[in-house]
């Protein structure tokens, strides 16, 4: 599938979650401050992209929420170099260098953006 | 459940479909300012519908919760007298919750569809057994004629 044939979809998927007019959906749109996205929301996303693209999202596998609950992973309200490894791990195309310089986990849901969700699926359909 | 806008299950595929009806009576208090019967309330029966078949499909002693409602029409309206016929069928199904498409008709005619999401919480935000609370929702499963009523222990 064509990159911008994904980028389309994916917006499509985020305003049809979110009740947004397409155009409001741009690719550096934080889904949290941008689109107003509420935890609802997340699972709302997650359906929308398995149905669009015919594929199947493990639990935790987009939106880990393990980072929010895992002691080991934050520690006064920072994450952790654990839990930077985590997301790490889990979250290979978020933008974690500007993140690791104040990793305040109040700040983890805007890492989440339209082109992370973009380069999540070109994962998974070329998987 | 403190309104429960179902009279009875015919069906209940786990994790696939439900069938259920509600009959709509001239002495219900919904209908003393309206003569039809409120669209909001034929979308209380889909959801219902909804909340049972996505707790069928889950763990044992999951509690459901709305989500939202994606998207809701009433083409037409149900009158005293009218048998609804409610069909819910889950588009996709997560461990977090369930995609549900439904649609509700009188005779064939459709007076109600809509997509919508149910929760299923977590047990451990479930809430602690209860014996009063349990053995109501028990007679309530019964009397609906759901097959997957919780047992007693459970």
């Amino acid at each position: 599938m064509e990159e911008q044939e994904i980028i389309s979809k994916v917006r499509k998927c985020v305003a049809t979650a979110l009740g947004r007019d397409e155009d409001e959906v741009q690719l550096d749109s934080v889904l949290s401050t941008d689109l107003e996205a509420e935890s609802i929301d997340y699972l709302d996303i997650t359906f929308q992209l398995e149905r669009e693209f015919g594929i199947s999202i493990q639990k935790d596998e987009l939106f880990p929420q393990k980072i929010f609950q895992d002691e080991a992973l934050v520690k006064d309200g920072v994450v952790t170099e654990q839990g930077l490894a985590y997301l790490k791990e889990k979250l290979p195309y978020a933008d974690l260098e500007k993140f690791s310089a104040d990793p305040k986990v109040t700040a983890v849901p805007e890492l989440f953006t339209v082109q992370l969700l973009v380069s999540f699926v070109q994962t998974k359909v070329a998987a | 459940m403190r309104y429960v806008l179902v009279d009875r299950f015919l069906e209940m595929e786990a994790g696939e479909r439900a069938r259920s009806v509600k009959c709509v009576t001239r002495g219900e208090p919904f209908l003393n300012d309206l003569p039809f019967y409120p669209p909001a309330l034929v979308l209380e029966a889909l959801l219902q519908t909804g909340g049972a078949l996505s707790r069928a499909g889950s763990e044992a002693g999951q509690m459901s919760v709305l989500g939202k409602v994606s998207s809701a029409s009433f083409p037409a309206h149900a009158y005293p007298g009218d048998r609804i016929d409610i069909e819910v069928t889950i588009a996709l199904s997560r461990p977090e919750g369930t995609l549900c498409e439904g649609v509700a008709t009188v005779d064939g005619r459709e007076v109600g569809r809509a997509e919508f999401m149910i929760v299923l919480l977590p047990p451990e935000m479930t809430p602690p057994p209860d014996p009063e609370r349990d053995a109501k929702r028990r007679l309530l499963a019964r009397a609906l004629g759901l097959p997957h009523a919780p047992k007693e222990n459970a």
